[in-house]
């Protein structure tokens, strides 16, 4: 070993205790001074090459510059660990405990029977159904005559009604709408129909405002199987899963046959006594149904010999019931917060 | 309707378990809500014979009394004091179980040791079928110690059914019987012993004739029991109407309810010596006559009323209820007993006129059989005669205005094929004959029904389907899927807007809710809303169920602010907003227009009281943070509303602002009137909003903006305004000072007070410049900038 490999050795050995030492940029500033400076150690050691004999000086200059580059890499790289060094001092002093409550308005809450309502819509939509809407004070023809219930039949018992002074009435039914639709699209026709509804009732199981959501499915040559295809299809997808279904025979003035529709309890098929959703009988009532009765039809505007259809009509405030297991109707009413919102914000 | 199972298994057999039956009328359309047994709790209960009765030597409020009881003798004390010796009574003796489930002992009373207990009807689970306070005397003819359940026949079932309105003819055994052979394979018909009554001929007494002036009745049938005795009915009677649900009254009134609830046919029974003469019309009521019915109530009626009469003397409702004046008393001698058929239309409509809805008018509604009619008093006589001895005239009075013929319906394959997808005719004609149906002619195409006179339901060919679809079983009928020949379905500009709106308030952070559409009266005069607002002038119901839900809303904020007080009256404490989408009715614009259902969005922000959070005061809501969220929920409709200060009878002086869309007023903003917040009792501020969203429903699409390459240069401008300039006045002014570079201006600071004049106050504007196509050069801005001001100060601002 010659005496500049010695030389360059010693200053290599120097250097590295100097970078271990180096705690910040500018120590290690002062240190690429001292090295690598006008006046740094191996900036003279360079310019003291051309004393060497000429046989000597591609070695020397070779093992200089190799030295001079780990020089500039270690700088480098110290220099982008003391500065991640830093950050994180500075990041570790600036600590925000994650578990604080959040800033800003959060969710608010759906309605259990609008999200129900929706949920319904797009089950029919998908089945060709369009969404139809109509008046909630209506006159006495389309929400009884046109139906079939001439003036003081008893049908109009089951469903007691409000009337203004004008001697209209808030719809007892959406029913009217399908008058409505009739009369102004004609056959063949889909149409759902959603929307607010009224009787005279009040306890724990009615109200004296609820929902209703209604369909009506008119064209030639139609079945009673269409009308269980599309409540069944109806029936899974909003309980999430194919349940059985009954129909069992009943009577509504506008449908002829009519038909109750119950559907398997969801939460015991049956298979629970004691269930406090079914009362132990295994069935869901869920809607009322049948095939359009012809009167019907003819005030609708549209020849029963050539068409005929069928019609349903749901809560969907009991089916929002059951989907979110509640029990008192007036509830959904009311507006409470803490109701809404699952107990609180 | 409360059916004995027992009892309607005389006139049917039925091969199943009451539960079996009352699934297969319940699935058939027949719907049986409950099954129950009366009696079942009673154990061990015995008829027994009092063989000596004793004054208690101690007690003078006690008897003693030593029975029969068949095997032996028992002693029990009572203090009944209806009994004597030889009366058969109801006996438990110890260890027995009496209806509410108590055990019996041994009891001593005063060293007299009582076994067990007679018993009244009250604890046999019968308290109908008592005809005296005290213990309940059977009448002769048991044997001591014969099990009273067995001797008195309570092993009954009861079945709650529920008839649909369209089945009158359910309302009696004899009917649903028929029903029963009809959709219960293996059962049989027992028919009841019905047979025509002899018409005309003599009563024993003078009798002046029937007329029928109004076509209400068509049919009137009247026998005689020329000589009764007033009395409680026999046993089996009592027990009978008690399990059928019917108070038992007197042996003449507990006829005619027995004999309607199997036939289905109302009697009524005249006192035949307080008619007040021997002859009966039925006429119309005139306009405004008074009748009191034998519940003491009087009416007013109208010309649509039907009315009996004697003398030119109302004595009954027809189809109703009878008169005060001609009622069975204790005294009655003599009765008359009136069959008739009254007019559905006209006994249902004054019957809910009136309120009185009876059984008798719940089955003229419905409609009686008018074949039934007069059979009917044939089987009161048989009954009268058989069961309490008391006799009627064979020879019935009858007046007629009309015969009815059997109506005739075809049932056609085809119908028959599209309705249940199964046309096998052969099936579907002995499932109609089972129902009481006669095939009279037609082929296998074609099959032409005779429908029995109870039967007016059945009246056109879908009917006939329905009886064929239902017997068969509609689980038999397949289910598909109708296909999509006809499109897709769409679910329209209403509920895809309202979805939008509702998923955009949901995420600021309100409440969805549902109040109802009507409100208390006094919420126009709570919000200060005056007569010559139209939201004042809501609709009032004519039949509201209570006065908070009277009248139709005319805005939303009635049932969000009341939501607020539930939830403040119920102990809320935090901030709380709520929304709601619905319609709100209003009169009509003008006379003779429709009223007005408008579709609104609404909301109420509320910012919580006496209630400590980490971010209160950040956090707060005002006007102009609710004035975003209505920004918002336009925005997500592709509008963008306009706001300028406003009035509104229940807003805040200086904070209420109009809103408009598309140029149209549609609603305000506002904070509540701090006067109504206290009148409300909720701790204010609360802001709200309400806006019609009809405007939002077409969806318009949306416009994207070029994209900007090139950034913007960046001025502020600092100026002084009056007081009364808004804000939104002056950024229109730099808007449209601004030149064409000008491409948005930012309001960064607004300052009041010290240093600048009074009335004034100092608006600060970050403006930015830019041009599509290059980066503008500092000079450049500086020449439109400055020529900005020098305009702005042409129109009076002075520029700091
Ligand atoms: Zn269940």
């Amino acid at each position: 070993m010659n005496a500049i490999q010695a030389k360059l050795e010693a200053i290599r050995n120097q250097y590295m205790e100097a970078l271990v030492k180096a705690d910040g940029s500018e120590s290690l500033q002062a240190l690429r001074v001292r090295y690598l400076g006008k006046k740094g150690e191996l900036t003279q050691l360079l310019r003291s090459l051309g004393g060497l004999p000429p046989e000597e000086r591609p070695m020397a200059g070779q093992a200089l510059n190799e030295l001079r580059q780990e020089v500039e890499a270690s700088l480098e790289r110290q220099a982008v660990l003391l500065a991640h060094a830093e950050d994180e001092a500075m990041e570790a002093s600036d600590r925000v405990d994650v578990t604080l409550p959040p800033r800003g308005r959060g969710w608010g809450a759906f309605h259990p029977v609008v999200q129900t309502m929706n949920e319904i819509i797009d089950i029919f939509v998908g089945m060709g159904f369009s969404v139809a809407y109509g008046p909630e004070i209506e006159d006495d023809f389309h929400n009884f005559e046109a139906l079939n219930i001439p003036p003081h039949h008893p049908a109009r018992d089951m469903q007691d009604t409000f009337y203004l002074n004008s001697g209209k009435l808030l719809r007892t039914h959406t029913s009217p709408v399908e008058v409505r639709s009739m009369l102004k699209w004609g056959a063949p026709l889909r149409i759902i129909i959603p929307g607010k509804v009224y009787r005279r009732d009040s306890d724990q199981t009615h109200s004296p405002m609820f929902h209703q959501l209604e369909g009506l499915l008119i064209d030639e040559d139609v079945s009673l199987a269409d009308l269980k295809g599309c409540l069944n299809t109806f029936v899974g997808a909003i309980f999430g899963r194919p349940l059985d279904s009954r129909f069992r025979a009943s009577h509504f003035p506008f449908t002829e046959p009519s038909l109750e529709m119950d559907v398997e309890c969801f939460a015991c098929s049956g298979r629970n006594p004691a269930c406090r959703i079914c009362k132990g009988t295994g069935w869901l009532e869920i809607l009322g149904c049948g095939m359009t009765h012809p009167n019907v039809l003819r005030y609708g505007g549209i020849d029963p010999d050539r068409y005929n259809g069928f019609a349903w009509g749901m809560g969907p405030d009991r089916v929002a019931m059951l989907k979110y297991g509640l029990t008192d109707l007036r509830v959904l009413f009311e507006g409470h917060g803490s109701f809404l919102t699952g107990g609180g914000y | 309707m409360q059916i004995s199972w027992n009892w309607l298994n005389e006139y049917c057999r039925i091969p199943l378990s009451p539960e079996e039956a009352a699934a297969r009328l319940t699935v058939t359309g027949c719907e049986v809500e409950d099954i129950h047994r009366p009696c079942e709790a009673l154990r061990d209960l015995k008829v027994a014979r009092i063989e000596r009765l004793a004054a208690h030597p101690e007690r003078p409020d006690l008897f003693v009394a030593d029975l029969d009881t068949g095997g032996g003798q028992s002693r029990c004390v009572t203090a009944a004091r209806n009994l004597k010796s030889g009366d058969w009574v109801p006996y438990g003796g110890p260890g027995s179980v009496i209806a509410d489930g108590t055990v019996l002992g041994r009891r001593d009373f005063d060293s007299i040791v009582s076994e067990g207990m007679m018993l009244s009807a009250e604890e046999i689970g019968l308290p109908g079928i008592a005809d005296e306070f005290g213990i309940l005397r059977l009448p002769q003819g048991f044997s001591a110690g014969e099990d009273l359940v067995k001797a008195l026949k309570l092993d009954d079932c009861i079945l709650e059914v529920s008839i649909t309105p369209n089945r009158g003819d359910l309302l009696s055994l004899i009917g649903l019987a028929r029903e029963c052979l009809g959709v219960i394979p293996g059962s049989s018909l027992k028919p009841a012993d019905m047979g025509g009554p002899s018409i005309g001929g003599n009563w024993p007494l003078p009798w002046d004739g029937l007329c029928l002036e109004d076509p209400g009745c068509p049919l009137y049938g009247l026998s005689l029991a020329p000589s009764v005795r007033i009395e409680p009915s026999p046993m089996r009677t009592r027990i009978r109407l008690a399990f059928s649900g019917v108070r038992s009254i007197n042996n003449v009134v507990d006829a005619t309810n027995l004999v309607m609830l199997v036939t289905g046919q109302p009697l009524h029974a005249f006192d035949l010596d307080r008619l007040p003469a021997r002859e009966i019309t039925v006429r119309g009521a005139k306009e405004g006559e008074r009748f009191t019915t034998l519940d003491s109530r009087e009416h007013v009626l109208t010309d649509a009323d039907l009315l009996i009469t004697s003398g030119g003397v109302p004595v009954a409702l027809a189809g109703i209820m009878g008169g005060e004046n001609s009622e069975i008393t204790a005294d009655t001698k003599s009765v008359a007993f009136e069959s008739a058929y009254f007019e559905p239309l006209r006994v249902s409509r004054t019957a809910r006129r009136l309120g009185m809805g009876t059984e008798a008018s719940y089955r003229f509604s419905r409609g009686v059989d008018p074949s039934r009619v007069l059979p009917t008093l044939s089987f009161l006589s048989n009954y009268l005669l058989g069961e309490t001895g008391q006799r009627v005239e064979k020879e019935v009075r009858v007046a007629r205005t009309r015969t009815w013929e059997k109506r005739r319906v075809a049932l056609t394959r085809k119908k028959l094929h599209r309705v249940l997808l199964w046309d096998n005719m052969k099936e579907a004609s002995s499932f109609l004959e089972r129902l009481g149906l006669k095939e009279v002619g037609g082929s296998e195409e074609r099959l032409e029904f005779e429908i029995p006179t109870a039967r007016a339901d059945l009246s056109i060919e879908e009917d006939l389907i329905e009886e064929v679809g239902r017997v068969r079983g509609y689980e038999l009928v397949p289910s598909r899927i109708p296909p999509l020949l006809r499109g897709n379905g769409k679910v329209g500009d209403e509920v895809e807007a309202h979805r939008r709106i509702r998923i955009t308030a949901m995420s600021r952070g309100y409440l969805e809710v549902v109040t109802y559409s009507f409100i208390h009266p006094r919420w126009t005069e709570w919000l200060r809303i005056p007569e010559s607002d139209p939201r004042c002038h809501g609709f009032p119901l004519a039949n509201p169920i209570s006065q908070d839900q009277s009248v139709m809303r005319t805005t939303l904020l009635p049932g969000l602010l009341q939501a607020l007080q539930t939830n403040i009256r119920s102990g809320w404490k935090d901030p709380i907003r709520l929304f709601e989408v619905g319609r709100v009715f209003l009169p009509a614009e003008k006379e003779g227009d429709e009223h007005r259902e408008i579709l609104r969005m609404a909301g109420i922000a509320w910012n919580g009281r006496d209630r400590r959070g980490l971010y209160d005061n950040s956090m707060k809501d005002d006007l102009l943070s609710v004035k975003a969220d209505v920004l918002s929920l336009c925005q997500s409709r592709g509008l963008v509303p306009e706001f300028c200060a406003g009035r509104e009878p229940f807003g805040h002086i200086g904070q209420t602002a109009r809103i408009a869309l598309d140029g149209e007023p549609s609603g305000y903003l506002m904070s509540l009137k701090p006067g109504i917040l206290r009148e409300l009792e909720i701790p204010g501020p609360l802001f709200a909003f309400e806006v019609d969203i009809e405007s939002m429903l077409p969806d318009r699409g949306f416009r994207f903006g070029q994209v900007v390459r090139f950034p913007a240069v960046y001025r502020d401008i600092s100026l002084i305004a009056s007081l009364g300039t808004t804000v939104a006045s002056v950024e229109q002014e730099i808007r449209a000072l601004g030149g064409p570079l000008l491409r948005g201006a930012v309001l960064f600071d607004v300052y009041q007070g010290k240093g600048i004049p009074e009335g004034t106050r100092s608006l600060a504007f970050s403006l930015a410049y830019g041009d599509p196509s290059r980066t503008l050069r500092d000079q450049e801005v500086d020449e439109v900038h400055d020529a900005l001001r020098r305009n702005l100060a042409e129109k009076g601002f002075i520029l700091r």
